[in-house]
C-alpha cells in the first residue's frame, strides 16, 4: 500500500534542520524520527522507497501534533501539515477496531450531533458535581445555568459569531463575551442556522477526510451568504480558513475568506476604549492562530489597552493540546505542556497572572496544569468600562 | 632552503636537540642537558599579501622584523612584543599572547599554518594557509606552547590585521573588573594592585568618550612591566585577581595584571621571593611558570594535567625524544 | 545533555552541556548584555557539541573568530572510558593545548560532555548594510577592497542572484531580486568606529559598482535580513528538490576567479550552481542543485563537486572551512597533506584513541599511517 502524498510536496524538505527547533516533540524527545525531518523521511521511505507501513510508522505519524510551528520555520515553504493529514487519511483504515470504535463514537456520533453533546455535557456537570471528573482532565465548570441559557442573536445581524460543538457545550461563556464585545463595537452579531456546528477540524487532523468535507458543507450552508463570520476557537478558525482547499469550490473559497479570528476582526474595528487594569497577562498563541492564521498580533492589539501583556520567550512552541493529542499521547502531551508552562511562569515572574489563550483546547490543556487561563474575549469584556 | 634542509639533517643525526631563537627563554621549562645539539632556525618573509590578511614568515623571523614588514600596509600580527629580539618560532612555542589578549585573543588564535621538523628530520605541514579552515586536525595549536618538544617550527602562516587607527592609555583607581564593565572590549587593562591602565584601541572620539564615561586619566604609555633577576608568570582564573592581590602584599615582589585575562607577570629580586609568589597563585588554584631566573625553582610547579595524554603524544611526534629534552617533564610511556 | 549548567556573568563564562542549541545559549543570556560569538547559519538547529566537534564557523566568525578561540575548557570521555579536563579557566594550562587539538576532531578524539564557552558583550552599536550589484565579480572585488581599506566587518557575506531570489520568497526582507549578487556587511563596535566604517564600505561598494546601499533601519530589519542570510540553504528547494553543498576555503583575493570556475564546471556538467558564502573569509559554499529522481544525475553532481573542490585547492585553498572532512572529505586528503604530514595526524589521533573505536575511519584516509590495515573494532562509536 501506497501513501497517497503529492511527489512534489514530499521531496521539497531539503533536510535543513531548521525546523527542529521549532518542532515540541523533538523538543523534548530530541529524536529524529520525533522531528519535521524525520517523519518527512519516513513519509518517504514509504512512498518512494517502497519501505512498509508498520506501526513504527504508524506511531511516528500519530506522534506529531500538527501544530504546524516547523511550515513557518521552512525556508521552502514545504507544506507539511498537509502532508500530514493525507499520510493520516491514509493510515486511517488501517486503525484497529478499538480505536476507530472510539473515533466513530466521538467524531460520527457526537461532535456532529449538538444535541447529543449538550445532553452529554449535562450528565458531565452532573458527574462534575460529584467530583467524578479528575481536575487533570482540564474541564473547565461546566454551568447548568450557562447550558440553559441560550445565546442571543441581533435582528439584522452584520456579522457572524461561529459557535462550533465543543465549546458552544463547555465554553459558552466565552461566545456571551464575544457577543457582549462585538455589540461594543457598534456590530449585530448574529448566530448559526440548524446543523450550523462542528466545523471538521478534528476529523480532519484524524485523517477522516470524508465527514470534514461533509461538515464543512452543512457550516457554509448553516450561515447567510454576506458578511464576515468571526471565530473565538483558532483551531477552528484555521480549518475553516482552509474550506477553500478542502472543497476546492468557488463557494468554499469565498466563504473562507469571510473568516476571521475574534481578536484579528476585533483589530479591524475601531478601537474599544478599555479600562486599565494591573493585570498581568501572559499571552499564549495557539498554533493555529499563528503558524497557520498568522493572526497572533492582534491578540496582542486588542488586550493592550486593558492589561500588562507579556511575551513567552519560545518562538510560539505549541502546548501540546493539540485537538484530540492529549487523549491520544498523554505522556508527549504532557511533557511538551511541562515546557510550555516552564516558559509560561518564566516569562510571568513573581506576581499573579492570567494566560490568555485564543483557543479552547490550548485553554482546557494549561488550565490542566494548574494556570490560570481565560479566552481574549473574556479579558476584554471585563476591561469594558 | 638549502638552510633547512641542513637543518633538518642536523636534527636527524643529533641524539639530543635544543631549539635556539633569539635565547630569550631559555629558562622557560626544564632545563635541556649539557650536550644537546643547538639548532637555529632560519630568518626570513616567504610571503605577505595584505588584501588576504596572512603571512608566512620563516621560524627564526624576529617579531620585530615582522612587525615592521606588516606596518608598512598599515597590518600587525600582535604576538607578545616584550622581547623584540624573539623570533616568532621561539614566541609561538612559548605560547606568549602579548598584553593585547584581552581584546585580540590568545596566540594560538594567530597561527593558521605550521611547518615543523620531527625528530627524525622530516618536514611536516599542519593546518593551512586560509583564514578558516579545518581541514584536517589542528595541528596549529597544537604546536603553540608546545616548548619545542614536539617539532621544530620552521614555518607558519599568520593571521594579520588592520593596526588600531589611534590606541591610548590611561589610568583608573579602580579594579580592573569594575573599569572593565565600564567599557566596551578594552585591549588591555594592566593592575598593578593600586591603579589600572587601561589600554583602548580604535576611533579617537571612541576613546575619549569611553575615557571619559570610565573615568580615566590619560597617560603617556603603559606600565612598566616587572624587571627582575627573578620572574614568573602566573595564570589565575581572572576572578581570583583580587584575592590573589591580598596574598601577594605579603610578598617582596612587584606584579602586574591582565585584568580579564588572569595572567599575572610577577618579578623578584630573590628565588625565594618567587617562590613566595608562586605559593600564593596556587592557594589562589592557579599555577606560576618560571620565565626567567629562580635557578632552583620546580619549572612549573604543579603536575602537568592529562599528563599520560601528553607523553602519549610526545611519542607520537618525537619518539625519540630527542627534541628540547627536559622543557616538559613528560613520561615515557613506550619502551 | 541539553542544560546550561552555569553562567558565569563576571567570568563571562557558560559552563553547558554538549546538547545545548547555539542560538538558545545566545538567547538566554542576551539580557545579561552577553553572547556566545560563533554563529552557525544552522545556529537555531545546531548544538554546541557539534560545533566543538566541527569547530564550526559562521558569517561573524570573520572577526570574532571560529569556535576553537571561544572554548576555555571541554570535559571528554576519551575511547577507553577515562575522563579528562582539557583546558581551563585560567588563561594558560602548563603542556600541551589539548582543548585546541580536541575542537575539530570531529568526535575521532573522544566525547566532550561539559563544555565551557566564552561569552561576549554585545557591541553598544551595530550596521547592517545590504549592497546589491549588477555582477558577481563586482561583488566580490568589493570584498577585498573592503579589507585592503583596512576594515573588518564582523560579517560580511554574499549571495547569488538565484539564491536572494528563493531567500526573498520566504523572508520578504527586502532583497533586490534583479541583482546578480548582493553582499551583506555587518560592522559593530563603538559608534564613532563603527559609522566610520559604515561610510568606508559605503564608498568602497560604489566605487565598485552598487547598485544601492541600504543600511538597515532597526534591530528588527536587521533581524529580517539576517533570517534572509541563514535560511538560504533550507530555501533551495524553492529552486529544486536536492542539493550538494560544498564548503571550502580560498584566499580571498582569489575569490572572482575560483567562482569563474566553480559557475564554468558546473556549466559544463548541465547543473545549476548557487553561491552563498562567507565572503570575507574566502569561505566558499557552491550549492550543486538538482532533481535527484534524474537519471544519472548523481554522477555528474559527484564530478562537478570533485571538480569544484580542485580548483579551489588550486587555488591556494583548503578542503574545508567549517564542516569539517569526515568520510565526504576523507579521500580528498592527499590533495593538500602529502604522507608525513597525514602520518603525523594519524599519530595524533592515535595518542587519543589508539584502537580507533571513536568515529572510526572519519576525518583520515586509509594509508595515513605506515603499513596500516584498517578495521572497525568490535563496539566502535561510529
Amino acid at each position: 500500500m501506497k501513501l497517497q502524498l503529492p511527489e512534489d510536496d514530499l521531496v521539497a524538505c531539503v533536510a535543513c534542520g531548521l525546523c527542529l527547533p521549532a518542532c515540541p516533540t523533538y523538543r523534548v524527545t530530541g529524536l529524529e524520527i520525533a522531528s519535521p525531518r524525520g517523519r518527512i523521511a519516513a513519509m518517504q521511505a514509504v512512498q518512494l522507497g517502497g519501505a512498509p507501513i508498520d506501526a513504527e510508522f504508524t506511531a511516528a505519524m500519530d506522534a506529531c501534533l500538527v501544530c504546524r510551528g516547523c511550515e513557518v520555520a521552512c525556508p521552502s515553504s514545504v507544506p507539511f501539515g498537509h502532508l500530514m493529514e493525507a499520510a493520516r487519511a491514509t493510515l486511517q483504515p488501517r486503525r484497529p477496531a478499538q480505536r476507530r470504535f472510539a473515533e466513530w463514537l466521538g467524531y460520527r456520533l457526537v461532535l456532529p450531533h449538538h444535541g447529543l453533546l449538550l445532553a452529554l455535557t449535562w450528565l458531565l456537570a452532573v458527574a462534575q458535581r460529584l467530583r467524578l471528573v479528575p481536575n487533570r482532565f482540564g474541564l473547565p465548570r461546566l454551568s447548568f445555568r450557562s447550558l440553559r441559557t441560550p445565546l442571543d442573536a441581533d435582528a439584522h445581524p452584520d456579522v457572524f459569531l461561529f459557535t462550533g460543538c465543543v465549546m458552544d457545550a463547555w465554553q459558552r461563556e466565552v461566545h456571551r463575551a464575544a457577543l457582549t464585545v462585538m455589540r461594543a463595537t457598534g456590530a449585530r452579531p448574529g448566530l448559526p442556522g440548524v446543523h450550523g456546528g462542528c466545523c471538521g477540524a478534528l476529523h480532519l487532523h484524524a485523517g477522516l477526510d470524508d465527514q470534514a468535507r461533509a461538515l464543512a458543507k452543512q457550516v457554509i450552508a448553516s450561515l447567510p451568504p454576506e458578511g464576515p463570520v468571526v471565530v473565538d476557537s483558532a483551531g477552528c478558525g484555521a480549518a475553516m480558513k482552509d474550506y477553500g482547499r478542502l472543497l476546492d469550490t468557488d463557494g468554499a473559497r469565498a466563504f473562507s475568506a469571510r473568516v476571521r479570528d475574534f481578536s484579528e476582526w476585533l483589530a479591524e474595528q475601531a478601537p474599544l476604549p478599555l479600562r486599565p487594569s494591573g493585570t498581568t497577562v501572559v499571552v499564549q498563541d495557539p498554533c493555529h492562530l499563528r503558524h497557520v492564521q498568522h493572526a497572533e498580533h492582534a491578540v496582542r492589539t486588542v488586550l493592550r489597552g486593558g492589561y500588562q501583556l507579556v511575551e513567552i520567550d519560545d518562538d510560539g512552541l505549541c502546548c501540546g493540546a493539540g485537538g484530540a493529542y492529549s487523549v491520544t499521547e498523554p505522556s508527549l502531551s504532557a511533557a511538551v505542556r511541562a515546557r510550555k508552562v516552564d516558559a509560561i511562569r518564566a516569562a510571568a515572574g513573581d506576581g499573579p497572572f492570567v494566560v490568555a489563550s485564543a483557543n479552547p483546547g490550548c485553554a482546557m490543556h494549561l488550565a490542566a496544569a494548574g494556570l490560570t487561563v481565560q479566552h481574549p474575549a473574556e479579558l476584554v469584556e471585563e476591561a469594558l468600562p | 632552503m638549502i638552510e633547512l634542509d641542513a637543518l633538518a639533517r642536523t636534527i636527524a643525526a643529533a641524539n639530543a636537540v635544543v631549539v635556539v631563537g633569539a635565547g630569550t627563554k631559555r629558562d622557560v621549562g626544564g632545563a635541556v642537558p649539557s650536550g644537546a645539539t643547538e639548532v637555529r632556525v632560519p630568518a626570513g618573509m616567504v610571503s605577505y599579501e595584505p588584501a588576504d590578511m596572512t603571512v608566512s614568515v620563516l621560524g627564526g623571523t624576529p617579531v620585530a622584523l615582522l612587525d615592521g614588514a606588516l606596518a608598512e600596509h598599515g597590518q600587525e600580527c600582535p604576538l607578545d612584543p616584550r622581547d623584540s629580539a624573539a623570533t616568532v618560532g621561539g614566541v609561538l612555542a612559548g605560547g606568549l599572547s602579548g598584553h593585547r589578549r584581552l581584546r585580540l585573543g590568545p596566540a594560538r588564535d594567530r597561527l593558521l599554518e605550521v611547518r615543523f621538523l620531527t625528530g627524525d628530520g622530516r618536514v611536516v605541514r599542519g593546518g593551512g594557509p586560509t583564514v578558516k579552515n579545518v581541514t584536517g586536525y589542528d595541528l596549529p595549536r597544537l604546536l603553540v606552547g608546545s616548548l619545542g618538544t614536539l617539532g621544530v617550527i620552521t614555518q607558519v602562516t599568520l593571521r594579520t590585521q588592520p593596526r588600531p587607527q589611534h590606541s591610548s592609555w590611561a589610568v583608573s583607581d579602580a579594579p580592573p573588573d569594575d573599569v572593565r564593565d565600564r567599557l566596551f572590549r578594552p585591549t588591555c587593562l594592566a593592575w598593578d594592585g593600586r591603579a589600572t591602565h587601561v589600554l583602548l584601541e580604535g576611533h579617537p572620539e571612541d576613546i575619549a568618550s569611553e575615557q571619559a564615561r570610565a573615568g580615566l586619566r590619560r597617560v603617556d604609555g603603559p606600565p612598566t612591566w616587572p624587571e627582575h633577576a627573578h620572574r614568573g608568570r602566573a595564570s589565575v582564573r581572572p576572578g581570583a585577581l583580587g584575592a590573589l592581590a591580598a596574598r601577594l602584599e605579603e610578598v617582596a615582589c612587584s606584579w602586574i595584571a591582565e585584568g580579564g585575562v588572569g595572567t599575572v607577570h610577577i618579578g623578584t629580586d630573590t628565588e625565594i621571593a618567587l617562590a613566595d609568589a608562586r605559593a600564593a597563585v596556587e592557594a589562589e588554584s592557579g599555577w606560576l611558570l618560571r620565565e626567567t631566573g629562580a635557578p632552583n625553582l620546580d619549572p612549573f610547579g604543579i603536575a602537568l594535567p592529562n599528563f599520560e595524554l601528553m607523553s602519549r603524544i610526545k611519542d607520537a611526534f618525537d619518539p625519540s625524544g630527542k627534541l628540547n629534552p627536559g622543557r616538559l617533564p613528560y613520561t615515557r610511556v613506550a619502551a | 545533555m541539553n542544560r546550561v549548567i552555569e553562567v558565569d556573568v563576571e567570568a563571562r563564562v557558560a559552563w553547558v552541556e554538549p546538547g545545548v542549541l547555539n542560538l538558545d545559549l545566545s538567547r538566554m543570556v542576551t539580557h545579561l548584555g552577553l553572547h556566545y560569538a560563533p554563529d552557525p547559519s544552522s545556529q537555531q538547529a545546531c548544538t554546541i557539541g557539534g560545533n566543538v566537534a566541527t569547530n564550526a564557523g559562521g558569517p561573524h566568525c570573520l572577526a570574532a573568530g571560529v569556535t576553537s578561540s571561544h572554548i576555555l575548557a571541554l570535559d571528554i570521555v576519551l575511547a577507553d572510558g577515562s575522563v579528562a579536563r582539557l583546558g581551563g579557566l585560567e588563561p594558560d594550562v602548563p603542556g600541551l593545548d589539548l582543548r585546541g587539538c580536541f575542537v575539530g576532531s570531529e568526535g575521532t578524539m573522544g566525547i566532550a560532555t561539559r563544555i565551557a564557552v566564552r561569552l561576549q558583550p554585545n557591541p553598544p552599536c551595530v550596521r547592517t548594510l545590504l549592497l546589491d550589484f549588477m555582477s558577481i565579480d563586482a561583488a566580490a572585488a568589493t570584498v577585498s577592497a573592503i579589507i585592503a581599506a583596512g576594515i573588518v566587518p564582523s560579517a560580511l557575506e554574499m549571495m547569488d542572484a538565484r539564491i536572494t531570489r528563493a531567500v526573498e520568497d520566504y523572508v520578504r526582507a527586502g532583497y533586490p531580486r534583479d541583482a546578480e549578487a548582493v553582499l551583506l556587511a555587518e560592522l559593530d563596535g563603538l559608534p564613532a568606529g563603527v559609522e566610520a566604517a559604515v561610510a568606508v564600505v559605503d564608498r568602497v561598494g560604489r566605487e565598485h559598482g552598487a547598485r544601492t546601499v541600504r543600511v538597515a533601519a532597526d534591530a528588527a530589519e536587521r533581524a529580517l535580513l539576517w533570517k534572509g542570510r541563514k535560511s538560504a540553504f533550507g530555501a533551495i528547494a524553492r529552486i529544486a528538490p536536492d542539493y550538494y553543498l560544498h564548503d571550502a576555503v580560498v584566499p580571498r583575493t582569489r575569490l572572482v576567479e575560483v567562482l569563474h570556475q566553480v559557475y564554468e564546471i558546473a556549466a559544463a556538467h548541465e547543473l545549476i550552481v548557487v553561491n552563498v558564502f562567507h565572503a570575507g573569509d574566502g569561505n566558499l559554499h557552491p550549492i550543486l542543485v538538482f532533481d535527484a529522481r534524474d537519471p544519472g544525475i548523481w554522477d555528474r553532481v559527484h564530478a562537478a563537486g570533485d571538480a569544484i573542490v580542485r580548483a579551489c585547492v588550486a587555488a591556494g585553498g583548503v578542503l574545508s572551512g567549517e564542516h569539517g572532512i569526515g568520510l565526504e572529505k576523507r579521500d580528498l586528503m592527499p590533495l593538500v597533506f602529502n604522507v608525513d604530514d597525514l602520518d603525523a595526524q594519524a599519530r595524533l589521533r592515535d595518542a587519543f584513541d589508539p584502537d580507533g573505536r571513536a568515529n572510526p575511519q572519519k576525518v583520515l584516509p586509509r594509508g595515513s599511517r605506515c603499513g596500516e590495515t584498517m578495521r572497525v573494532p568490535e563496539g566502535a562509536w561510529v
